[in-house]
């Protein structure tokens, strides 16, 4: 088998000079403050430091530094805000190819309801642009305020939103794509709907950024609701709130969130808005959107089942402030969760609705066993629920009775028809899961998939696939 | 192994752990000003990147040297606006992070603060003092080409920064007040004391009239630039010569009135990172001079005269938004008869003295461009209560009723 370290060519003083040929002389650093930004992401990881780093305007320059990089076989990794908890970063050294520079929105196609953007813009600033259209892209991640479309599309993010309006998947129409080699392809059409042949865009989507670099991403967009409307409830009883969740969806009551909070979680949650929440073993956010009466009635019969499962308080927000407020406490509850311990191991696993229950006791049965305190938050409207394992390194046996701990529940969600990663992607951490999530025939098909559109292997080296698997995979020319 | 890493852990203390807890999340680069400016595409020029660099050092990742004077410039990107504060989910106190960077660079002479700039800096409040005894002199020489070309030359202020004049706070003959009265003693800092003291005297005597008791005791500057140049222990030698002042009110059952909002953010938050539970009855008996007036309101003691409604546009400061005093502000202006049109959070760029010196200036105007574009056809009065962002925003819009929230108090109140 291929040693990576001996694969990849180092970059020397002739190649940081073609690329500076390339993007001119400003936008390529080999400056340690700039390697060492570029050499770890949000994932708890080590920092791997590249020889350089590019920033590049367009596709052109993208083209020509791919093109050049797998002439050179140099290793590639691309970026942008870097907050993947998963793991994207510089394994093998060599280039990051950082998109921040391409944070143009291109166009707000007001009446087709599709804008086009490049890779860079953040969520936030493009949902700012839009909702002076009366429009939104939906997905809405927990980093929404500092996330990049470029990211979302690779990793196929989703957040609280995704239980009504479905993932980053579902509002991509079309993508400009690099290749590894360095050909620019144009992938979809900007339509709703297309019956064309194999559906390329999709599978870009989550692709993690082995198969290409997106250059421009044509997104579909939807009216803002005219109301939401958003309840907390209070449960003794993990189980009635799990069960709840279920009674929610299956009675076609359309949530367009549906967050449930453990009882280790909602306190860190209620702390960093100081939203003074109650003492109780879980906790759910539902919130509805639509127009002002229908929604209300709705609100009316959530209630209805949230209290027929026992829920001892449900409390609606009564301002906009305190929406608002709710909402950013639960997207900052991930990462302050994060900080209950020294070394933190999350999860993003995902089952089947009818399985939360399941799964969730299951959980503490898993944490029971290796002795491991945790909390959990999640998506469950759509049965993604994230473990956290407050794990510390300096304790021996600590990390690794997490670990685990964790293997065992992404085994378990699998099992029950689940995947190891709903909305974070795998990265490095998770790739040790791949064969077991997807079957050992589709695998290898991936692995040749990979190997296909990029026969020297220099993309995001290491992520998702170990560089000697990708390697030793056989693609008949 | 990177060879200066123990010694920067050891010379930060406390906030080396603190680097260490950052997840990396980024939130605080969503509402960094530096970090959003058209030069700050590098990471190494963002928030989450300063902390990552550090991280790299403590974790012997990387070969950066802390005490380089390319790193610290990227460390002084930070002009300790506290807006991370309010976005970080791990509550990293990300801006104290940054004045102990530069605290360890001090104690290493590593590209210290020049001495003269040091030098105004701790006696700042004394230099304005002097200067506020000859104030019309003085206000006339330091925006001559002169004073400019001085200050240009020992502080490294860019030329085009005009200063304001000096108006001290005058004394008053002390009234004689009811056994009863409600007792405030003020603390200033640098502007309500000596460049904008016909303000502070004004509210003090509407104070006075209504039958408070207002002290205005031995004082120094509260000392926040200080502390953004890394000059800490002068900063806590400041810190603790107005707390036991303070104290010593405070025991006899007065409440500290502040009118600026860096004075106040001082004596909440920061006195208490430096000094410890010292300083926390302090921090508990202050008021703000817009959360007493919003509070005269409401319970009636002061009615707004019945004037035509007056639209204003609010620009809420850095530190308003830090203290949360951007709320009151808005509540008082509305029970004015105000009526806000436009309530902007951006920030101005200066920070303090921060933009003002030349090495910072082109930066600060980027930070504010977009501010400055969102105001520049505003045609109301604009109101803020920084001295600093109204400075700012007087020298870039060209105009001169940027105002404090307290004036439009006193001009519309009986």
């Amino acid at each position: 088998m291929v040693k990576p370290s001996s694969y990849y060519k180092k970059p020397s003083e002739r190649d940081f000079e073609e690329l500076r040929r390339i993007v001119g002389g400003e936008y390529v650093s080999t400056d340690e403050e700039e390697l060492a930004t570029n050499a770890i992401d949000a994932f708890p990881g080590e920092f791997h430091m590249p020889d350089v780093v590019v920033w590049p305007r367009d596709a052109g320059q993208v083209s020509r530094i791919l093109a050049y990089a797998s002439r050179e076989r140099i290793a590639v990794t691309v970026r942008a805000a870097g907050t993947g908890l998963s793991g994207c970063i510089p394994l093998y050294g060599g280039i990051v190819l950082n998109l921040t520079r391409m944070n143009r929105i291109k166009e707000i196609a007001e009446r087709d309801m599709v804008a086009v953007v490049e890779p860079g813009v953040v969520y936030e600033r493009l949902n700012e642009e839009l909702r002076k259209y009366g429009l939104f892209f939906p997905p809405d991640p927990g980093s929404a305020i500092t996330c990049t479309i470029g990211g979302m599309v690779a990793n196929n993010a989703s957040g609280m939103r995704a239980v009504k309006y479905g993932v980053t998947r579902d509002y991509v129409l079309g993508l400009e794509t690099v290749l590894p080699t360095g050909e620019v392809i144009k992938l979809g059409a900007r339509v709703f709907k297309t019956s064309i042949g194999p559906d390329l865009t999709r599978l870009m989507v989550g692709s993690e950024g082995i198969l290409g670099v997106f250059t421009e991403v044509t997104l579909r967009l939807r009216p803002l609701p005219k109301t939401a409307v958003t309840a907390l409830a209070f449960f003794d009883k993990v189980t009635d709130a799990t069960d709840a969740v279920y009674d929610v969806i299956r009675q076609g009551l359309d949530p367009a969130a549906l967050e449930f909070i453990s009882r280790r979680s909602i306190k860190a949650v209620s702390d960093f808005k100081n939203l003074n929440l109650p003492d109780a073993d879980a906790m759910l956010i539902v919130e509805l959107h639509g127009r002002d009466e229908h929604v209300i009635r709705q609100m009316q019969e959530v209630r209805a089942a949230l209290e027929r499962h026992n829920a001892f308080e449900v409390r609606l927000a009564e301002t906009e402030e305190e929406r608002s407020n709710i909402w950013a406490a639960r997207k900052g509850a991930y990462p302050a969760l994060l900080k209950v311990s020294k070394s933190p191991l999350s999860g993003d696993i995902i089952v089947p609705i009818s399985k939360i229950t399941e799964m969730v006791e299951k959980s503490y049965e898993i944490a029971a066993k290796y002795g491991m305190d945790f909390g959990m938050i999640g998506h469950v409207g759509d049965g993604n629920v994230h473990h956290i394992w407050f794990a510390d390194r300096s304790e021996p046996g600590s990390w690794e009775r997490a670990v685990k701990a964790n293997d065992e529940i992404v085994k378990y969600a699998i099992e029950l028809g689940g995947a190891a990663s709903a909305e974070h992607g795998i990265g490095i951490e998770k790739k040790k899961f791949m064969q077991l999530q997807h079957g050992k025939e589709t695998y290898e098909l991936l692995l040749k998939l990979k190997r296909f559109f990029d026969p020297a292997n220099i993309l995001n080296p290491g992520i998702m696939f170990d560089v000697e698997e990708v390697l030793a995979a056989e693609v008949v020319a | 192994m990177n060879p200066d890493a123990e010694e920067l852990r050891s010379l930060m203390g406390f906030y080396a752990g603190e680097v260490e807890r950052c997840i990396r999340c980024g939130f605080c680069n969503s509402v960094c000003p530096t970090s959003n400016i058209e030069q700050s595409f590098k990471d190494s020029h963002k928030s989450r990147g300063r902390l990552v660099m550090l991280q790299s050092i403590l974790w012997n990742s990387s070969n950066l040297s802390p005490f380089s004077n390319k790193f610290l410039e990227l460390i002084d990107l930070c002009f300790g606006c506290r807006r991370c504060l309010v976005v970080c989910p791990a509550s990293i106190p990300i801006p104290q992070i940054m004045w102990h960077v530069r605290y360890a660079a001090e104690r290493r002479k590593a590209n210290p603060t020049p001495y003269t700039l040091r030098a105004f800096l701790v006696n700042y409040d004394k230099i304005a003092k002097a200067a506020s005894s000859l104030s019309t002199l003085s206000s006339r020489l330091i925006n001559s080409s002169l004073g400019r070309g001085m200050a240009s030359k020992l502080l490294g202020l860019h030329k085009d920064v005009k200063l304001p004049p000096y108006r001290p706070l005058k004394k008053t003959k002390r009234r004689r007040v009811k056994e009863e009265a409600d007792r405030l003693v003020f603390f200033g800092d640098v502007f309500p004391l000596y460049h904008e003291g016909d303000t502070t005297r004004r509210f003090l005597d509407k104070l006075e009239e209504m039958g408070f008791e207002v002290v205005i005791p031995k004082q120094r500057q509260a000392g926040i630039p200080l502390l953004e140049a890394g000059l800490i222990d002068e900063a806590r030698k400041i810190a603790e010569y107005n707390v036991s002042i303070l104290t010593s009110y405070v025991s006899e059952g007065y409440k500290i009135l502040t009118l600026s909002p860096a004075a106040y953010l001082a004596l909440k938050k920061d006195y208490i990172t430096l000094i410890g539970s010292r300083a926390e009855e302090v921090a508990e008996k202050t008021i703000d001079a817009t959360q007493l007036a919003n509070q005269l309101l409401k319970i009636g003691m002061v009615k707004p005269q019945n004037l035509r409604n007056q639209p204003i546009v609010y620009h809420s400061s850095c530190f308003s938004q830090a203290t949360g005093l951007s709320s009151v502000i808005v509540e008082m202006l509305q029970n004015i008869g105000c009526s806000i049109m436009l309530s902007t959070p951006r920030c101005c760029g200066v920070a303090g003295m921060w933009g003002l010196l030349r090495k910072n200036y082109e930066k600060a105007i980027a930070v504010g461009e977009p501010l400055f574009n969102e105001l520049r056809n505003v045609s109301v009065a604009i109101v803020s209560q920084s001295e600093t962002c109204r400075l700012w925003l007087r020298n870039n819009l060209e105009r001169d009723d940027v105002k404090h929230p307290i004036e439009i108090f006193l001009e519309r109140t009986a």
